[in-house]
Formats: C-alpha cells, sequence, structure tokens
C-alpha cells in the first residue's frame, strides 16, 4: 500500500467512504433516540442477530435456490452478482432485525431485565452467526469480512443501498422528530395530546430495524454499534439541549468516520475497526472535562 | 360556573380487574379539588382514570376532550433526556402539530409567555435536568398550559419540594383558577396544605373515594402519614 497516494487510496475506496460518511450522519442520530430511550444495547444485540439471519440466508441459499429456481440452478453463481447477494441477504438480515426487535420488546414486556434480555439475545445470535457460517456452503468470507469490519471494498450497490436506507431513515426522523421525541419522553402525555404512542413506537423500531439490517450487511455489526453508540454518548455529556444533543452527535459520526479513515490509511487497519476506535477518542473529552451526567 | 369533569359511579382498574369503583365527583371551572390518600390507594389510578389512559370499566366519565392539561410527576420523567425547559415547554404544543408542520413563531412566543408566567422565562435555554425540584414542577405547569387547558390536572406536583415551594406552587395554582378560570385537580399527600388551598378534598383508599375533608378523614390520613 505504501506505493499507492491518497488521493488514488480514496478512489479505489470511494464508496466504502461515501456510505460511512452517510453511516456517520445518520446512525449517531438514530442512536441518540436509542440512548435517552435507555435501548441502547439493542444496538449491540441487533446487528449480530441481523447477520445471524444473513449467515442463515447463505446456509439455505443452495435450497431457496432450488425452491425458487434462480439463479439457474447455481446458487454460487449469485454471490458473483452483488445485486442479487445484497437483495437476498437484506431479506434475511431485515427479517431477523425485525424478529429479534418484537422478541426484545416481548421479553421486555414481561418483565424480563433489559440487561439480562441483550446479553442473551447477544450471546445466541453470535453462536448462531459461527454455527451458520459453519453449514453454509458459500458465504463464509463474506461473513467474516462483516464481522472484521472489512468495508474497503463496498462497491456501488452497497453504496446505493445504504445511501438510500439513511435518506429515509433522516427524512422520516426529521418529520416525525416532535412526536418521537415526545413519545419517547413522556408516553402519557403524548397520549393526553392524542398522538398514536403505539404507531410512532412502531415507525422508531421499523427504521432501527431497517437501519441495522442493511448496516450490518454493508458496513458489518462492529461499525454500525459503534456509530449508533459513541457519537451519541458522547454529545450527551456535552448537550444542553435535544437539538444540540443530536447536532453534536451527527457531527461526532463524521469525526470518527473521517478520523477513522486517516487511521486506517496510516496504519493499515480495517477501516470499520479503525472508524469505531476514533469514535472512542470522542468519549475523552468527557470523561476528562465533565463529571458524569445522571 | 360551568362544569368542567363528572364522575358518576365510575369504576376504574387494570385488566377487568376494578381498584376503584364507585366514584363520584366533579370538577367546576374556576373550582380546585384535592385528591389525598396513603401510598397505594389508587390515587394514580383515579388520576389515569380521569385523563383516559386506562379504560373505565363501569359509570360514565365526561372530561374535557381537547381542553385538558396534565402535570406528571417530575420523577416520572427521565433525566437523561438532555431536554432544554424550552423545549420541554415546547412540547406541550405538540399536540396541535401535525409531523410536517413546525413550531411557527406564535407557538414560540406562546412558550415563553407561558415561562413568564410561571416565573422561568430567564432560565429558557437552561437544561431542564439541572432545574430544582420546585422549578421543574412549574416548567411541567408551563408546558400544560401550552394546550390552553380547561382542566388541569396534577399528579403529586408538591412531592419533594420545601415548604416555600409547595405554597408557591399552590399560589400559582389558585391564580390560574381564579384569573383564568381553570380547573384544577391535583393529588397530594400533604393534607395540611391542601385544606387550606382547595375547595374540596376527596380521601382515596381501599378501593373508594370520600368525599369532604372530615375530622375522621384529616385523623385518618395522619395516621397513615405518621405510621
Amino acid at each position: 500500500m505504501d506505493e499507492i497516494s491518497w488521493l488514488e487510496r480514496i478512489e479505489l475506496f470511494r464508496w466504502a467512504l461515501l456510505a460511512a460518511l452517510c453511516a456517520g450522519l445518520v446512525c449517531p442520530w438514530i442512536g441518540s433516540f436509542l440512548l435517552v430511550r435507555r435501548t441502547s444495547f439493542q444496538g449491540i444485540a441487533l446487528p449480530q442477530i441481523s447477520l445471524a439471519g444473513v449467515a442463515l440466508g447463505f446456509c439455505l441459499l443452495p435450497w431457496c435456490s432450488r425452491v425458487l429456481g434462480w439463479p439457474s440452478g447455481n446458487p454460487e453463481a449469485m454471490l458473483t452478482d452483488p445485486h442479487m447477494a445484497m437483495n437476498y441477504s437484506l431479506v434475511w438480515g431485515g427479517l431477523f432485525s425485525l424478529a429479534g426487535l418484537g422478541l426484545l420488546l416481548f421479553f421486555g414486556r414481561r418483565g424480563e431485565g433489559e440487561t439480562a434480555r441483550i446479553a442473551a439475545a447477544f450471546a445466541l445470535a453470535n453462536a448462531a452467526i459461527y454455527i451458520f457460517a459453519r453449514y453454509a456452503p458459500f458465504g463464509r468470507n463474506e461473513i467474516e469480512e462483516l464481522l472484521h469490519g472489512e468495508i474497503q471494498f463496498l462497491g456501488l450497490h452497497e453504496f446505493e443501498m445504504v445511501a438510500v436506507t439513511c435518506a429515509c431513515v433522516a427524512v422520516l426522523l426529521g418529520l416525525f422528530h416532535k412526536d418521537l421525541l415526545l413519545v419517547s419522553y413522556d408516553s402519557d402525555s403524548a397520549r393526553i395530546l392524542k398522538k398514536s404512542v403505539l404507531g410512532f413506537e412502531a415507525l422508531l423500531l421499523v427504521l432501527v430495524a431497517l437501519l441495522v439490517s442493511v448496516g450490518t450487511m454493508t458496513l458489518g455489526p462492529t461499525l454500525l454499534f459503534g456509530l449508533l453508540v459513541l457519537p451519541p454518548l458522547s454529545a450527551r455529556r456535552f448537550a444542553r439541549s435535544m437539538r444540540q444533543f443530536q447536532l453534536l452527535s451527527a457531527a461526532g459520526g463524521l469525526f470518527s468516520v473521517v478520523a477513522g479513515v486517516v487511521l486506517s490509511f496510516e496504519l493499515d487497519l480495517p477501516l470499520g475497526a479503525a472508524i469505531v476506535a476514533a469514535g472512542g477518542l470522542l468519549l475523552l473529552p468527557g470523561f476528562v472535562l465533565r463529571t458524569p451526567r445522571a | 360556573m360551568s362544569r368542567l369533569l363528572k364522575l358518576d359511579g365510575a369504576a376504574f382498574g387494570y385488566g377487568g380487574r376494578p381498584l376503584l369503583q364507585g366514584v363520584n365527583l366533579e370538577v367546576h371551572a374556576g373550582g380546585m379539588l384535592g385528591i389525598i390518600g396513603p401510598n397505594g390507594s389508587g390515587k394514580t389510578t383515579l388520576i389515569r382514570g380521569i385523563l383516559g389512559l386506562i379504560p373505565t370499566l363501569s359509570g360514565t366519565v365526561t372530561r374535557p376532550e381537547r381542553d385538558l392539561g396534565y402535570v406528571p410527576q417530575r420523577e416520572s420523567l427521565d433525566a437523561i433526556f438532555p431536554l432544554s425547559v424550552e423545549e420541554v415547554v415546547q412540547m406541550g404544543a405538540y399536540g396541535r402539530l401535525s409531523g410536517l408542520r413546525l413550531l411557527s413563531r406564535a407557538e414560540r412566543r406562546l412558550a415563553h409567555s407561558q415561562l413568564t408566567r410561571v416565573g422561568l422565562a430567564e432560565r429558557a435555554r437552561e437544561p431542564f435536568s439541572r432545574l430544582s425540584g420546585g422549578q421543574r414542577q412549574r416548567v411541567l405547569i408551563a408546558r400544560a398550559l401550552m394546550s390552553t387547558p380547561r382542566l388541569l390536572v396534577l399528579d403529586e406536583p408538591t412531592s419533594g419540594v420545601d415548604h416555600d415551594t409547595e405554597l408557591r406552587l399552590l399560589e400559582l395554582l389558585r391564580t390560574l383558577c381564579a384569573e383564568d378560570g381553570m380547573g384544577v385537580l391535583l393529588v397530594s399527600h400533604h393534607l395540611a396544605l391542601l385544606r387550606q388551598n382547595v375547595s374540596e378534598v376527596l380521601l382515596v383508599d381501599s378501593g373508594k373515594v370520600e368525599r369532604g375533608a372530615s375530622h375522621a378523614m384529616i385523623e385518618r390520613m395522619e395516621h397513615c402519614q405518621h405510621g
């Protein structure tokens, strides 16, 4: 890599960089809602659950290929078509994300502790990834790349998926920001003000599931979790209003991506992991300058 | 004076099982009704029933559908939200705003004037979580006033605040009744304070709601408070 200039690297990895920038802007925004709702740990379990779904998809690829009759009865050929592979994985990742969220909520309503639920979901999803990957005839490399945060070689199609998803999530978060905030902060008052609490809770869940399932397949669980949690955690220590909190979160996400790219290029680190490491730097000023808040 | 709230033989509870039965009460414009009772007696259930947050199992509840202001227990609001004082107050206007509408200049002005009314306009930009208990309570009252309610329902607004703050809060509520003709219904643990400031006190205990601040009621409450 020594002989490749920065400009050439940027050109080579442009889709990965652009996808990371999109995620760096939107993941912390939605992560800010997860943080104040005290559901940040969903951000660690959901990408793993989604990836378990992708791994199961690879496991069942020969069967799906035979039953659905594509692509020309040769499942391995499907992996060479990035569109087909992405869309196929998206279905499995999305299904598992939604099912995972549903189960977490179901057990939450039964009074199971938040930490225990998430820890169990994370452990089981992690085990499922390795078990499914062990039996998957294809796609092990893809799963390992996602686990390791190797996102350098994302293509145009993956970038388009991330960009469209981030745009949709950002538009809906922007449009319904007031309602999502009110429902999250004071659901009783929201009901009295005639807001559909269930509807807005469902909207937030769908946005989280959508972002997680697309993000897991393109950016990997490590990067996704890092961007969902670290920038909002850092921003909350300094924010004096919700508006500041969300702006600082998004700014922190962008900083993580830019600093992570520099770290990755300079030290030859996996890009996703380098971005998360850079996100960790955001926490330092909070620890040094301020005492922890409630 | 017009009647704002009427409960006629109402029963409230959870999962179809009534916790409170045969509740009769009325709140009129300009009137102030206090609700008192020991912990776990069903005060919050009564408030939730009045607000329509839980179904009425029997009897009837007649309440204003839109002109209802609610001040929750401030401990029920999570301090992890980094909201500014003005953001909390502006939330009171969200009921009028659909997803696409932003807060108008008029709504912002209204929020500012409600903060002025509760004496906290100069602290509008400060984090809500850094205010004292009494100040947070006043901010929540300003938020409830954003919906220009005719009936204001407050769940333990004086809990955890010092005596002077209690008096100032009750003075603010009396002003709202007298100047705006608002009906006020509040839950409190402090019987003596309620008796000095409200027109009628109801006791919630053992699944029933009794009217009138009788001597027996005071004795029972004092027994509960000290026992």
